[in-house]
């Protein structure tokens, strides 16, 4: 069972602890509820959350939410012909870009080398993640869904993986000690959010297991598709790498494609534009909120 | 012991759903991406594949991670050493033309660095160029064993990276430009729950079923051992019964015959339910199914020149 959310204006100047209990409530008794005030969107890089959430954090964003969003690594491989040190240079241009073609108060770069997520520490990623959901204290998260199988790109695992449990013990005063000394307490955040691109085969199939997973949602973003498409078009570099390997590999096997007989600004552009285009006008999402952490016996 | 493993894989193989036949791209090199000597020619798959790419042209090469160390009962350095000849002999009864051996030590891949033996498979992709890899699945759930979890994630970042010139550069400086191979056929046990759904089953005709048969009875150190032979005939003896095909056949030769009959059966399964006499199934990635926003765009448009 699928749930369509609509967001409306209104709560950003509520105090938070009234506007989470508001969030929480409506969420029972109707399916458009006020735009929670501060949002933090955790992503493995530039493109993930523009791809497979940037309608849904538009739409929040301009209901009123302060949205925040944190990229882990630096981008630095995806180019072509661009050493790593100058694409990981203008991918942090064109990610702040994309941000604020959403609506995005700020985003924050972790910095960690792309591509190479396997072997850095699980809790090296997830402290620091933990640091700015106390700092934050969002009342919604995005993650990537680490769950979500059959994407090539792993740095969305480790990320998905490492933010889940940030999620979790942001909570919990026995992680992260020093902390207490300065000031960010232990923060719960009520609703959270996985996001992935529609990689995985099995995605939309009812779940056959008994494991407690959190529920499908869907979110309709027709409304915001001109911004995510905006935010698509900013990451130059990224889109330039995806159309000039594309016609590479088309080259290599003897076809072509129109629209890239001649790869320049506006192919690639446009090239970016079909690509969001085809994911369609619905984003969807594996949903926790409040009901998540409260037994079923207890509802 | 064999009849449960037997049970096992029939409660799986008739579970399964009707798959579509899949044709094999065109190219030219295919690499197959394991962790074991024995992990190219299981029940599960790839044996058969790796016929059918052979027969149609495709040059073949084994990449073994680990050094087979714990697979017999010789001590840890002569099962390595026999392990890789018996690698070698049925990747020949394949066609394959070579097994290359990172010799990672067997069983203890858990704590292996993933980008240094990702480097390793990038290097190699660059130098074969493979239009198509083979290897586990990095999805599939339950999978308990280390160097299978471990070369496989390693495998489904390696695959695709080896064509961005920005990860190890270094490689240019000896000649070996990037190179992208184009397509995945992954495979994992069908009775380990989630995780892994075959979504293609490829057609084998009856050489390449033969072929794969052999090339699996070559794993003596491993397979067709005469002690599941001894067990079987043992209980079967409690109830008076026998096998006629039996006769004559001493334990290490009926040990043979028994995995012949069930790489016949599990073949001829998997044949039936995608409407052939012979097949095998994978989970295929396409080449732009990482593009899920393009893929219909480029069905409709992509052309030949």
């Amino acid at each position: 069972m699928r749930e369509r959310v609509a967001y409306a204006r209104g709560s950003a100047g509520l105090p938070r602890a009234c506007a989470l209990l508001v969030c929480g409530l409506f969420m029972y008794t109707t399916p458009a509820y006020a735009a929670p005030p501060l949002v933090l969107v955790v992503a493995a890089d530039a493109s993930d959350f523009v791809l497979a959430a940037g309608g849904t954090i538009a739409k929040m964003a301009e209901a009123g939410s302060a949205v925040y969003v944190i990229r882990v690594t630096n981008d630095e491989k995806d180019s072509w012909g661009l050493p790593p040190e100058e694409t990981a240079l203008r991918a942090r241009a064109e990610a702040d870009s994309a941000a604020r073609a959403l609506g995005v108060k700020e985003a924050i770069s972790l910095g960690y080398r792309a591509a190479e997520l396997a072997d850095v520490s699980f809790s090296g990623i997830r402290d620091r993640l933990i640091f700015y959901i106390r700092h934050y204290k969002p009342s919604v998260m995005f993650i990537p869904n680490p769950y979500s199988e059959y994407d090539r790109v792993l740095d969305r695992y480790y990320t998905g993986a490492a933010a889940e449990d940030a999620f979790r013990v942001a909570a919990l005063e026995n992680f992260q000690l020093p902390h207490g000394d300065v000031g960010l307490a232990p923060h719960l955040t009520p609703e959270l959010y996985y996001y992935a691109q529609p990689l995985d085969p099995r995605r939309k199939e009812p779940e056959s297991t008994a494991t407690f997973v959190p529920r499908p949602k869907s979110v309709d973003i027709a409304s915001t598709l001109p911004k995510k498409l905006a935010a698509a078009a900013a990451l130059k570099t990224s889109n330039e790498s995806t159309a000039r390997r594309l016609k590479a590999r088309l080259d290599a096997t003897g076809r072509r494609l129109p629209i890239l007989d001649t790869v320049d600004e506006s192919s690639i552009k446009r090239l970016a534009e079909i690509n969001v285009r085809g994911l369609g006008t619905t984003e969807e999402f594996r949903y926790a909120g409040v009901e998540f952490r409260i037994p079923r016996k207890y509802r | 012991m064999y009849t449960v493993i037997l049970l096992v894989s029939c409660v799986a193989a008739f579970g399964a759903d009707a798959l579509p036949l899949g044709k094999l791209p065109k190219g030219k090199v295919v690499m197959a991406l394991q962790p074991h000597h024995d992990d190219h020619t299981t029940d599960y798959g790839m044996g058969g594949l790796i016929a059918r790419f052979v027969d149609e042209g495709y040059e073949a090469y084994y990449v073994r991670a680990s050094n087979d160390e714990k697979d017999g009962s010789h001590g840890y350095a002569r099962n390595d050493m026999i392990n890789l000849r018996e690698a070698e002999e049925a990747t020949r009864i394949l066609g394959m033309k070579k097994v290359i051996s990172l010799n990672w030590r067997n069983d203890y891949m858990g704590p292996v660095p993933l980008d240094e033996l990702r480097a390793q498979l990038i290097l190699l992709i660059r130098k074969y160029r493979p239009d198509v890899i083979l290897g586990h699945n990095p999805w599939e759930h339950y999978q308990k064993n280390p160097d299978h979890r471990n070369v496989a994630r390693a495998m489904a970042e390696a695959w695709w990276m080896a064509g961005y010139e920005n990860v190890h550069p270094e490689h240019v400086k000896i000649g070996l430009q990037p190179h992208q191979a184009s397509y995945l056929y992954l495979k994992a046990r069908l009775d380990w729950g989630l995780g892994h759904t075959p979504n293609i089953a490829i057609e084998l005709n009856e050489s390449q079923v033969r072929r794969k048969q052999q090339a699996y009875q070559t794993h003596r150190n491993v397979y067709a051992n005469p002690a599941s032979a001894r067990g079987v005939k043992a209980a079967l003896a409690r109830e008076s019964l026998m096998v006629p095909e039996f006769e004559g056949l001493d334990d290490q030769e009926a040990a043979v015959r028994m995995e012949e009959w069930h790489m016949d059966w599990i073949s001829r399964v998997r044949g039936k339910q995608a409407g052939v006499t012979f097949a095998e199934d994978y989970f295929f990635v396409d080449e732009f199914d990482h593009l899920p926003g393009l893929k219909a765009y480029l069905k409709e448009n992509v052309s030949a020149k």
